[in-house]
């Protein structure tokens, strides 16, 4: 449509205008003398200003690119105008010099210009006596040292428009930058990764503050924006303000497209790991490697582990620790919405950090989230399994917790924790399960009272996990034979000393009572088969789960 | 029907254009006034300086007239006041001619709605 780029160019034009006002005052003062040009170039300077702002307020349609070319241009200018005001500064300096030698004699012996092309030989007598031009075609007759004087002052003059000039530019370096770096978060995935993270259990929602969603953290962003638009003069301000609004409306349309981009491809991600997932649940021939050594267990792990590791370690890189998820329940989005940077989908599960170790009569493992667990309970009851092989599955182990979830007896198909991790597998139920057998019916009401004293305890945990724990412990004893075990990341109290290393520390996802029913064979190909996005062990587990 | 309001549009376009061409001037105008103010503020530190003994003359045409150094300072205030009732002028007359084009924006934004609605209009048509 020709009209608005008619309006377009009239703006340019204006702008354009500015400009060539400056340039030719500019170059007036280049060829007046030095006076006038003291005076010209500061009274223009205020306007320069005035136009450096009056920049910011042409702001062409849309792009951030633009604009951050019309901030690059006016801190040009400012460094133009701030080299040549350094040498009004030097001119002054030198002619203070001047001054202070000027009556030391009483004549000196010149060279006379005589014209422009010629000099002749002469005199320069008076040598104190200055006719001074103050401004506006007002002279003074002074002294050199009263000259000096008036130089001095107006010197004072020159520094200050250089302070301006400075500040001047800062800001709109600052400017620049910043829309640099706005245009590279909404483009380029830079250095900046974005972790999301998928609430699915609404009912989790925790006491703890939630931070706010992609949009409104990325709102600091689009309000500097506006403040950009705010600080236009009314002049052309309005017809830009609505091409500047349009430009942000827009700018949030693109987040909203992107950011649904993302969750179907989260959708995609997600059910291939489901998939993966369900074979593990579904196999059902964990049973045959159970006489396998623990060489076998061993290479497996490592191989685990060498999977795992890269992942983990961007996990870690990312500051969401997969192993410490508890600790986080509140999301880390600071960053701009995740339109086309590497995410990392973090998801946290409902284990806390309450976790008792329970190898023995004298400790209690427990977990946290004693629904799903009592489903997978009643799942690996129907799958009727009382294996533990909780070596042999790949199971991610992040802290020394997951250690005691990994490693445990399945006694009549629930998981119990093992006194010592150690002990093999093949000794079967045999391993400490007398103590887990034994104890299971006052193990729960221990694990119960546990719980409850230890969340009552824990004040340094958060809350949130507190309150949960305490609302699940009372509901979760009845329905509960055993083995509910949340994540533990606290004191252990253990009277049986526990190896410290485990050379074959399998990497899995937690989750405990689905840990027997992995199968060995499984091992192996899961470690090809690890996604190649980092996926939360907690998230892995539910939807193995599921 | 989509012609005449093109015709209009042009007509409003040139308004809005003159308008802003007018707004320019008075913008330039005013900026020389401030060039002034400063000026003329330096001159009037600088008289401060100096006492009755410095001769003042001042340039008209090509020559220098003595003034006399309070008649000077006088002088050099009046005009200081002068300058700075013109740049008030200025002010009001900018702001009055920013009104009246932010009016012929929004006539101009509205014919061009008009326009496109038009134009599609007779598309349809054809």
């Amino acid at each position: 449509m020709c009209v608005s780029d008619t309006l377009q160019k009239m703006h340019v034009h204006i702008y354009r205008q500015c400009i060539s006002v400056i340039i030719t005052v500019n170059y007036s003062c280049i060829v007046a003398r030095k006076q006038s040009l003291f005076q010209h170039m500061l009274s223009t300077l205020p306007k320069c200003i005035e136009q450096a702002k009056a920049y910011s307020t042409v702001v062409t349609v849309g792009s951030l690119h633009a604009v951050k070319l019309l901030y690059v241009k006016v801190v040009k200018d400012c460094r133009s105008q701030f080299e040549h005001w350094k040498k009004v500064e030097n001119d002054y300096e030198s002619l203070q010099e001047r001054l202070r030698t000027l009556p030391d004699k009483l004549s000196y012996d010149i060279m006379v210009p005589f014209g422009p092309l010629a000099f002749m030989p002469g005199k320069l007598v008076h040598t104190n006596e200055l006719t001074v031009l103050l401004g506006d075609n007002w002279f003074a007759k002074c002294s050199a040292k009263q000259a000096d004087a008036l130089v001095e002052h107006r010197k004072k003059h020159v520094k200050n428009t250089l302070d301006d000039l400075q500040k001047v530019m800062k800001n709109f370096q600052n400017r620049a930058d910043f829309t640099d770096d706005l245009e590279k978060l909404t483009g380029d995935t830079g250095d900046f990764v974005d972790i999301r993270e998928e609430v699915i259990n609404e009912e989790e929602v925790t006491k703890a503050k939630h931070r706010l969603a992609h949009k409104a953290n990325s709102k600091p962003k689009q309000e500097y924006l506006l403040d950009l638009e705010e600080d236009k003069e009314k002049k052309e301000g309005d017809e830009e303000g609505t091409t500047g609004v349009l430009s942000e409306e827009e700018l949030w349309a693109r987040l909203d497209e992107l950011e649904r981009q993302e969750e179907l491809q989260d959708e995609r991600y997600r059910l291939d790991s489901t998939d993966t997932n369900g074979e593990d649940t579904t196999s059902s021939s964990e049973e045959e490697k159970e006489a396998d050594g623990g060489s076998d267990v061993q290479v497996n792990g490592h191989q685990k582990e060498n999977g795992w590791v890269p992942t983990s370690i961007t996990s870690q890189m990312n500051g969401t620790n997969g192993s410490h998820p508890e600790d986080e329940e509140e999301e880390d989005c600071d960053e701009e919405a995740g339109n086309g940077l590497p995410t990392i989908y973090f998801s946290h599960t409902a284990e806390f950090k309450k976790v008792r170790i329970n190898t023995g009569k004298n400790t209690t493992l427990k977990f946290s989230e004693r629904n799903e667990q009592k489903a997978q309970a009643k799942r690996k009851k129907k799958s009727g399994k009382s294996n533990g092989h909780s070596p042999h599955e790949s199971y991610k182990i992040t802290s020394p917790a997951d250690i005691y979830r990994v490693f445990v007896d399945l006694v009549n198909g629930e998981p119990i924790p093992r006194k010592s991790i150690l002990k093999s597998r093949s000794r079967e139920n045999s391993v400490c399960s007398d103590t887990s057998e034994s104890s299971t019916a006052d193990f729960e009401e221990r694990r119960a009272a546990f719980g409850r004293s230890w969340s009552h305890d824990d004040a340094t945990h958060s809350d949130t996990s507190d309150g949960i724990t305490e609302e699940e412990s009372p509901t979760g004893t009845s329905p509960h034979t055993n083995g509910c075990f949340e994540a533990f990341t606290s004191t252990v109290i253990e009277k049986d000393p526990l190896p410290c290393s485990i050379p074959h520390l399998t990497i899995a996802p937690p989750a405990l009572p689905t840990i027997p029913e992995r199968k060995l064979e499984e091992v192996g190909p899961e470690a090809p088969q690890e996604p190649p996005k980092w996926m939360s062990k907690f998230k892995a587990t539910r939807l193995h789960q599921k | 029907m989509a012609e005449a309001i093109q015709k209009k549009l042009q007509a409003e376009l040139e308004k809005y254009q003159q308008l802003q061409k007018d707004v320019s001037k008075s913008m330039s105008a005013r900026q020389k006034l401030e060039a002034q103010l400063t000026e003329n503020n330096i001159v009037k530190e600088e008289l401060a300086l100096l006492d009755i003994q410095n001769t003042v003359y001042k340039l008209i045409g090509p020559v220098l007239v003595k003034q006399d150094l309070d008649e000077a300072k006088a002088t050099v205030s009046k005009r200081l006041e002068y300058i700075n009732g013109e740049i008030q002028r200025y002010e009001t007359l900018l702001k009055e001619m920013e009104r009246k084009s932010e009016q012929h924006r929004e006539v101009l934004s509205s014919l061009q709605q008009e326009y496109q609605r038009a134009q599609g209009q007779a598309v349809g048509k054809v």
